[in-house]
């Protein structure tokens, strides 16, 4: 499935100022046009991971590239969708979705019209005006989701982006990031998501990375062959998430 | 002689030190009553909360002149100089802490409190084991902007004059302006080092004090924000956390009068709650206080001759004048200070490493009296200052007054840059923000409450720089430093003449003045600030 290799973690190791080894030597690598989760227990260090790869917080060891080319500092090339919502209260919508367009050349009325069309695909048509405090979470979250897709980016990252949305509003949007990870004219060429959500991970996932223990390691690495569009009454289904579940439960 | 100058040195410090801490111990003990009673009564609430917010934005010192006479001519003797000294750093120290307080027993959780009643706790434990204890971060966090604001007037309140007469108190503040008159330049220079010692010593004290009351009073709500740093680039974890740890938990206990300020759709919901009898005792007191105000005014305005009167009122255009070159020079210190407190706070903010120790510097030199080694820097530099610029007046008053109140915008904005969540510099980062981009669309709105919190105490305490600069008699030896107009000047130089009748008629022109501003400019951009910029809406907890 994966043809090049997008975004790679080579020995990863993260440890806190305050001493905690959170993770250490994780390897990860993402394909092209390839949709990669990483699932583990609750503070693991799931999120952590997501920001080094983004260069957020640089790595304490080990180098990230993306696309061959080392990542040295944070870039708009891998946006990151955070886990707790953030979208800034003195902006509308269309403003915070801008905020990812800022410095990029581009013309006012460009600005514009990108930043209507990601509200657009999130499900916000005419939302744009409104501030974070008219939205409920989910509006937020989408705004957050819009304004990670309107810079371009070559990799997004999401931390449990679905988990403020109704199921019927998460699963339009889960269709439509895969189609956007598919479609050849966007730059978005891989996706890294970190879901507490097994089913989703399934139903999205060309692969599976399961993180466990303490410092955490990557103990399982899954690829996930399933005919698209998926449904949890395939078989194979069961058969995946008895083995996430296993390498879940004992940590060592 | 040498020796017991040296001893008389050390003493003065120690009695001035003392007389600051003495009175904020005061005005705490005070404060824990008059909050008490705040949250008690509603009526009290009601009067006490808006006076104390509006004597906290009124700079006072431009009323010393009047309290100095009344306390003088009353009172008289050693005790009346000591009491007037005392009552000026009182009204420096007082109000940020009475707030910080009211805010704390405002804020004890509900269950808290059932848990007292509940134990049936009477007053002075409830006092003691709940609100007193409660409190004690937000007044920890405001000790320092007290110690610093009691210190900046020792010059002007240990010794002053009113017209010929000249009356003094014993403390540093009048001993370093004699030794520099007589010019004994070394003992001076002991004198300065010392008071330096002490405030370094005391600023590290408050800072210590700070840090353990959070740790050990502070209550971690489970707010639902994240209060993150920034993301750090420079791997100082160790200096963010030992730094600016503490500093992020004292930005929840740092007092804004915003904060403080009941909204008016509280107050609308508190009267519609109170019963039609509490109304109708309300409404009288307030009519009872009012009448009563207005009789005496009454009194005392029938008792002054209408030629008096026109007297004073002859002054009026002068007056105006002079108020107007004021509030220039006010806005352009409160300028000069934002723009710098933003740019250095933003620097610090990123770079950790030089924040841990360029803080403390710029909190120990804003908590040392600029009125106190003031006249040092003038002597250095006024032969060429006048020689370069006919105007250089000015730039030492602007100067001064820049000196007295930058911290004030600084630390409000550096406390408003510890709100800011780590999402919101991860998403500067993620996107490549430019730097103007950054201050523009994020970093100035999220402590816009903060900065105008603190350029509100800022242009208080640039006022308070001007009276001390705009007419300073033998700043140094046969040197006068003063300005060509000015509302300050006139205060100083009516009080210098003894003339206190337009000196009043001045405060009083002045007071109304910055009531209307404060009403229609401050209090609407507070209320702007907090409706539009809250940051702590911004993260949505997952
Ligand atoms: N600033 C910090 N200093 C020290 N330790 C931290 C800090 N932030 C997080 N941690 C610890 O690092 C670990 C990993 O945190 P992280 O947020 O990455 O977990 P997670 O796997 O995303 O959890 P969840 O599934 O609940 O979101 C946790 O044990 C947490 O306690
Ligand atoms: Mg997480």
């Amino acid at each position: 499935m994966s043809i090049g290799v997008i975004l790679s973690a080579v020995d990863i190791s993260y440890k806190f100022p305050s001493g905690k080894q959170v993770f250490t030597d994780i390897n990860i690598s993402t394909g092209e046009n390839e949709f990669v989760s990483i699932v583990g227990p609750s503070g693991i260090g799931k999120s952590t991971i997501l920001r080094t790869l983004g260069y957020l917080i640089p790595p304490t060891s080990g180098k990230v590239f993306l696309m061959g080319e080392e990542v040295k500092k944070p870039s708009s090339r891998i946006s990151l969708i955070h886990q707790s919502i953030a979208t800034f209260p003195w902006m509308t919508a269309i403003d915070n979705v801008k905020l990812a367009l800022i410095g990029k050349g581009l013309s006012q009325n460009e600005m514009n019209d990108i930043a209507r069309n990601t509200l657009e695909t999130v499900g916000l048509k005419g939302a744009e005006g409104l501030y974070p405090k008219e939205m409920s979470g989910g509006m937020r979250q989408r705004v957050a989701i819009a304004r990670a897709l309107a810079g371009s980016p070559v990799v997004l990252l999401m931390d449990e982006p679905f988990v403020h949305l109704d199921e019927l509003t998460a699963e339009g949007l889960r269709q439509e990031i895969y189609d956007i990870l598919f479609n050849p004219l966007t730059t978005l060429k891989s996706v890294v998501l970190v879901s507490h959500n097994l089913d989703e991970v399934l139903e999205l996932s060309d692969r599976v990375f399961v993180m466990n223990g303490s410092p955490a390691k990557i103990v399982d690495e899954l690829i996930i062959e399933m005919p698209r569009p998926r449904s949890s009454r395939d078989s194979r289904f069961s058969t995946y998430l008895d083995k996430i579940y296993a390498s879940l439960t004992p940590t060592r | 002689m040498p020796m017991s100058l040296l001893l008389i040195i050390q003493l003065a410090v120690g009695a001035t030190i003392l007389r600051v801490l003495l009175i904020i111990l005061g005005s705490i003990l005070i404060g824990w009553f008059l909050a008490y009673a705040s949250i008690k009564s509603p009526i009290f609430e009601n009067i006490y909360i808006p006076v104390i917010s509006s004597l906290e934005s009124v700079p006072v010192i431009t009323f010393f002149p009047v309290v100095l006479v009344i306390f003088v001519t009353r009172i008289g003797g050693a005790m009346g100089s000591e009491l007037a000294s005392d009552f000026l750093i009182l009204t420096a120290v007082a109000w940020n802490i009475w707030i910080a307080q009211y805010q704390a027993f405002k804020t004890v959780p509900k269950e808290l409190q059932e848990v007292a009643i509940n134990h049936e706790l009477g007053f002075f434990s409830k006092m003691r084991r709940l609100y007193m204890p409660f409190s004690i971060p937000k007044i920890a966090a405001n000790l320092f902007p007290s110690f610093a604001d009691g210190l900046f007037y020792i010059t002007v309140s240990e010794v002053f004059s009113i017209g010929t007469k000249t009356f003094s108190v014993f403390g540093i503040g009048s001993i370093i302006p004699a030794l520099l008159a007589s010019g004994d330049i070394y003992y001076m220079w002991v004198a300065m080092l010392t008071l330096a010692i002490w405030v370094a010593l005391f600023t590290f004290f408050f800072r210590y004090i700070a840090r353990f009351s959070v740790a050990k009073y502070g209550l971690d709500t489970a707010a639902p924000i994240r209060r993150g740093g920034k993301v750090n680039i420079m791997h100082t974890y160790q200096a963010w956390n030992t730094l600016t740890g503490p500093m992020k938990k004292l930005s929840k206990h740092f007092t804004s009068p915003f904060r403080a300020l009941p909204t008016k759709g509280s107050f609308g919901r508190k009267w519609m709650a109170l019963s039609s009898s509490k109304k109708y005792i309300t409404i009288g007191t307030f009519l009872l206080v009012f009448i009563m105000l207005l009789a005496k005014i009454g009194l005392y305005v029938v008792s002054v001759p209408l030629s008096y009167w026109r007297y004073l009122v002859s002054y009026t255009p002068v007056i105006i004048y002079g108020m107007a070159f004021d509030y220039v020079r006010v806005v352009i210190i409160a300028f000069i200070s934002l723009v710098i407190a933003i740019f250095v706070g933003y620097y610090l903010a990123v770079h950790q490493r030089a924040a841990v120790t360029v803080f403390p510097v710029i909190q120990i030199v804003s908590a040392f009296p600029a009125p106190v080694y003031f006249p040092l820097v003038f002597a250095a530099t006024f032969g060429y200052m006048y020689a370069v610029f006919p105007m250089s007046s000015e730039i030492y008053v602007l100067l001064l007054g820049f000196i007295s109140t930058f911290y004030y915008v600084f630390y409000s904005f550096w406390m408003g840059v510890q709100t800011v969540p780590s999402e919101f510099w991860e998403i500067m980062e993620n996107h490549e923000l430019g730097f103007f981009t950054r201050m523009r669309r994020i970093i100035l709105p999220a402590t816009f409450p903060y900065l105008i919190a603190g350029l509100s105490s800022t242009i208080d305490s640039a006022w308070g720089g001007l009276m001390i600069g705009e007419y300073w008699p033998d700043i140094i030896k046969g040197k006068t430093l003063e300005v060509q107009v000015g509302l300050m000047k006139m205060l100083d130089v009516f009080t210098y003449q003894g003339k206190i009748g337009p000196a009043a008629w001045a405060s009083l022109l002045f007071a109304i003045v910055v009531t209307i501003f404060s009403l229609f400019f401050t209090k609407k951009l507070m209320t702007m600030a907090r409706e539009k910029y809250v940051i702590e809406e911004g993260v949505y907890a997952a």
